[in-house]
């Protein structure tokens, strides 16, 4: 004989399955179980008020639509353009490579232009290391988008404030790579966040921030 | 409790978002454009409880709609387009949440949401609104779309268990904890008679 459902059980289900009650989707065995134990539960059905409640208030609002069809449209047809026209170029150079005598000449300019690009490369290499000069520009390791109210004296009071400097951008997404000693990014993240003038600040290179 | 109007527009029968889904593989960029603004709503909320940043919303939204133009002919109709569509945006925002893996605070999710209720209406949502908004920032990522998946975009546990690939009672026991918190955050601002 099997186990008769404890009454507690059954509430613990029903209650759990009371949010897809209140939205309809659930299937006719468990709707059954949630409409038998609603018959006899005060307190599941204050629950379903609330639920109705949350489904209505949560449906209530949304988020409003822009203009990402036009973005995403054309990403779907420029890369097809882009695409074919680079494979089409590569389909014929590698077509023409194998063509043995194109292959073997081509082999042959390709040594040339090593050689040839070694030697010229030794010759204007000076025989001299200058001290101070052609320092690379410091890597950028954080990355900062500007709310788009803020003006320019915002943003370089937002940079002053933070210690970083300005490594590049704007980029597509009107994102600015900066620069700031490692051992202070924390501390500039942290300054950044802190104006009403940056959206987002996050560091870039993948150590914490 | 009065009823505030929806500024969403009614949903497209499943039947016709698989018509749609038909002509996108026969490469009809029209019927993906019409597709597109059927999800676009739905997956930008969807996204912007996963990863809570505009641009990535744009970005992931951006990718996942990619997938589907490329990729309409691999769904076979096992389960629900919607379920296809959502599970593809739900790993795509995971992918983003490892690459942005700390949230920041960003401007209340509400400056972002069409904002047409009555005049009269404004002040008792407006609490149980704002109320709700918080007490989803209080909860967890997965939390927080279990919560938009059942509530908003109306599916069944099994289907946000297919989306989020994980077990039913996983589904479940997310939902159970999260509308727990969200009673205890939103019980003062309910309607007295509740």
């Amino acid at each position: 004989m099997p186990n008769p459902v404890r009454p507690e059980d059954a509430h613990d289900e029903a209650e759990e399955l009371l949010p897809w009650y209140a939205t309809g989707q659930l299937d006719p065995t468990d709707q059954a179980l949630v409409e038998h134990h609603l018959s006899t539960c005060a307190r599941c059905q204050r629950q379903l008020g609330l639920e109705r409640v949350l489904v209505e208030e949560f449906r209530s609002f949304t988020p409003e639509v822009d203009t990402g069809w036009t973005r995403l449209r054309d990403r779907i047809e420029s890369p097809a353009r882009t695409r074919s026209s680079v494979a089409g170029i590569a389909t014929q150079i590698w077509q023409a490579l194998n063509r043995p005598a194109v292959a073997t000449l081509a082999i042959a300019q390709l040594a040339f232009v090593i050689v040839s690009g070694s030697i010229l490369l030794s010759l204007s290499r000076p025989a001299y290391q200058a001290l101070g000069t052609s320092e690379a520009p410091p890597a950028a390791n954080v990355l900062v988008i500007f709310r788009p109210d803020a003006t320019e004296a915002d943003i370089r009071g937002a940079l002053r404030g933070s210690g970083a400097s300005l490594v590049g951008g704007p980029t597509a997404a009107n994102a600015y790579l900066l620069h700031v000693p490692a051992d202070r990014r924390r501390a500039a993240l942290a300054s950044l966040r802190s104006t009403g003038d940056v959206q987002m600040a996050e560091p870039i290179d993948g150590a914490g921030g | 409790m009065a009823s505030r109007p929806r500024t969403d527009t009614a949903r497209p029968s499943g039947l016709e978002e698989l018509e749609l889904l038909d002509r996108v593989r026969a490469r009809d960029l029209h019927a993906f454009e019409r597709l597109y603004r059927i999800y676009q709503p739905r997956l930008a909320r969807f996204l912007f409880n996963l990863v809570q940043r505009p641009q990535l919303v744009e970005e992931v939204l951006d990718d996942t709609m990619m997938v589907v133009w490329q990729t309409a002919e691999r769904f076979r109709g096992t389960s629900k387009l919607s379920t296809w569509i959502f599970a593809i945006a739900y790993r795509k925002a995971l992918k983003a949440r490892i690459r942005w893996p700390d949230p920041v605070p960003d401007e209340p999710f509400d400056t972002r949401v069409s904002s047409d209720p009555g005049p009269d209406e404004q002040l008792q949502h407006r609490h149980l609104h704002d109320a709700l908004i918080a007490a989803m920032d209080q909860l967890s990522a997965d939390h927080r779309a279990v919560v938009d998946l059942t509530y908003f975009q109306g599916l069944g546990y099994r289907e946000i268990a297919e989306v989020m690939n994980c077990p039913v009672d996983t589904v479940k026991t997310r939902m159970f904890h999260a509308r727990r918190r969200l009673k205890q955050v939103i019980s003062g601002s309910l309607p007295d008679w509740l």
